[in-house]
């Protein structure tokens, strides 16, 4: 009844076979950059969200709830397509000579992510007794100081298995870097079906990829965890 | 034992049914199903788009369909399908015929049947006046497309240097040339056309006269379907003849349409 053939060396070798490989390569660039960046960009909003200054606060509580609460797709085409009205042309004329597809990937998927990084250090923060902020602004450290050397580093480690979370999201959302034309896995594996209408094939390979490279990321995390960060907890 | 014996017997029997069923003739279940099940495109003008007014999917693919559908006496149900999925779709059986501005291909061929050639067109591009005057100026540019097409594999062909984006649907490319984010989109003049009339600043730009490749239209069937092939290869044969094929081309690309085009000495024939 289901007469498929299989041919499982359209991935694993030759042309397609660079070709999903290529993909690969752009999907862990794109994850790798906006992890990064939408960590840091999190830490940030984190503790304005958290600022005695009222317009502070409120400003990270208004990007919070905005980037959130919007569709990831429609941001891509918002930096992607939209970005173009508000611009001047001297800029967009200097965006259309890069690579403007993959950096319209990265702000959109930095941005997006970092709204829920914001919120999960938010709640690692909490956690911690707010007592020790107390001290620590008792023994003279600043707010930023005291932040940055005793609450951060505990709450972050708090925070470690929702944020292997968000960037597990992060990695598989990229996939939606294609819509705009950025050559990443998914899109280099529908390439290979419109070329050579191996679908199953194709996008079982990046299924495959795909788990292994969550595999990679959460022990990465793990490692870091448990070799880097937990010494710290023992002293 | 002798449960395991009846088991096995009423196993074989029931794959034996199965296999009888599968090589039931499509044709024969289109007629008892009282249907035929088209994958048209939905947002591609001309050929196959949502009217405005009826909020039904019209065009010339849907048109000529709807004429082999009337011929053998059954309703015509259609499916949306884009360029990337109308080939899953009918290998999967979830359609029985495909009529999406799709390009007949040694290498679809493979895969599916084809009936005669229906629409001849020809893959050129859209750029601003004045910037390209032949191939090699186009060359090394940025080229915008649609996924899963052919013309995205024939501009990578013609153009070996030029980097080819491909957007989801052939508006956000014309989007991206306006935005000065590629130097052409290319794809099938018929197409191109369309997308260009109805272009805000379309004055601003031109189909220059360069053809990389000829694209004659096939309707796509399953493999192994001949009964099904048949039938369709002679109703496109009566609708040339009877004129009907003229009108319906007359209908969406004649002179007062949005997309006016040239048929040209194109007449539909047996063979390729």
């Amino acid at each position: 009844m289901f007469k498929y053939q299989f041919d499982w060396s359209v991935v694993t070798s030759g042309k397609y076979f660079e070709w999903l490989l290529s993909g690969l390569y752009t999907t862990i660039q794109l994850s790798l950059v906006a992890i990064v960046f939408s960590f840091l960009l999190g830490l940030v909003i984190a503790m304005m969200r958290m600022s005695n200054v009222k317009p502070v606060r409120w400003f990270a509580h208004g990007y919070l709830e905005f980037f959130r609460n919007t569709p990831l797709l429609v941001q891509i085409f918002f930096w992607y397509f939209g970005s173009y009205k508000i611009l001047p042309t001297v800029i967009n004329d200097w965006l259309n000579k890069t690579n403007f597809e993959f950096g319209a990937a990265v702000i959109a998927l930095t941005i997006y992510t970092s709204a829920f990084i914001a919120e999960d250090i938010r709640s690692g923060v909490r956690s911690i007794p707010k007592e020790q902020l107390e001290a620590a602004r008792s023994s003279g450290f600043s707010y930023v100081r005291s932040m940055q050397y005793i609450i951060l580093p505990q709450a972050v480690r708090i925070t470690i298995p929702p944020l292997i979370n968000q960037f597990l999201n992060l990695t598989k959302n990229s996939s939606l870097a294609m819509t705009i034309g950025v050559m990443e896995l998914t899109y280099q594996a529908r390439q290979v079906e419109s070329y050579t209408f191996k679908g199953f094939e194709a996008f079982t390979a990046a299924t495959l990829v795909y788990v292994v490279l969550s595999i990679i990321i959460t022990l990465m995390v793990t490692y870091y965890d448990k070799v880097v960060l937990s010494p710290m907890k023992a002293r | 034992m002798k449960r395991f014996v009846v088991v096995f017997v009423a196993l074989v029997f029931v794959a034996g049914l199965c296999g009888t069923l599968s090589a039931q003739d499509r044709l024969d279940t289109i007629k008892k199903r009282g249907a035929l099940i088209a994958g048209v495109k939905d947002s591609t003008p001309g050929f196959g788009f949502v009217d405005e007014k009826t909020r039904e999917i019209v065009g010339y693919d849907v048109d000529f369909v709807k004429a082999i559908a009337d011929k053998l006496g059954v309703k015509l149900q259609l499916k949306p399908v884009t360029s990337a999925s109308r080939m899953p779709q009918l290998v999967e059986g979830n359609i029985d015929i495909i009529a999406a501005t799709m390009t007949k291909t040694a290498e679809r061929a493979k895969q599916i049947d084809f009936s005669y050639t229906y629409f001849f067109t020809g893959q050129k591009f859209i750029v601003k006046k004045g910037t390209v005057k032949s191939l090699a100026d186009l060359d090394g540019k940025r080229i915008g497309t649609a996924k899963g097409s052919t013309s995205e594999q024939n501009a990578a062909k013609a153009l070996p240097k030029a980097t080819i984006l491909s957007f989801d649907d052939y508006p956000q490319a014309l989007l991206a040339l306006q935005q000065g984010k590629v130097f052409a989109v290319t794809t099938d003049e018929s197409i191109l056309a369309n997308l260009l009339g109805k272009a805000p600043n379309k004055e601003q730009y031109e189909i220059p006269d360069i053809q990389i490749s000829d694209e004659p239209y096939g309707l796509g069937i399953k493999k192994g379907e001949k009964g099904l092939v048949d039938f369709v290869n002679k109703t496109l044969l009566e609708m040339e003849k009877s004129g009907e094929a003229k009108r319906i081309f007359e209908k969406w690309f004649g002179p007062n349409s949005t997309t006016p085009l040239q048929r040209g000495t194109f007449k539909i024939t047996a063979g390729k």
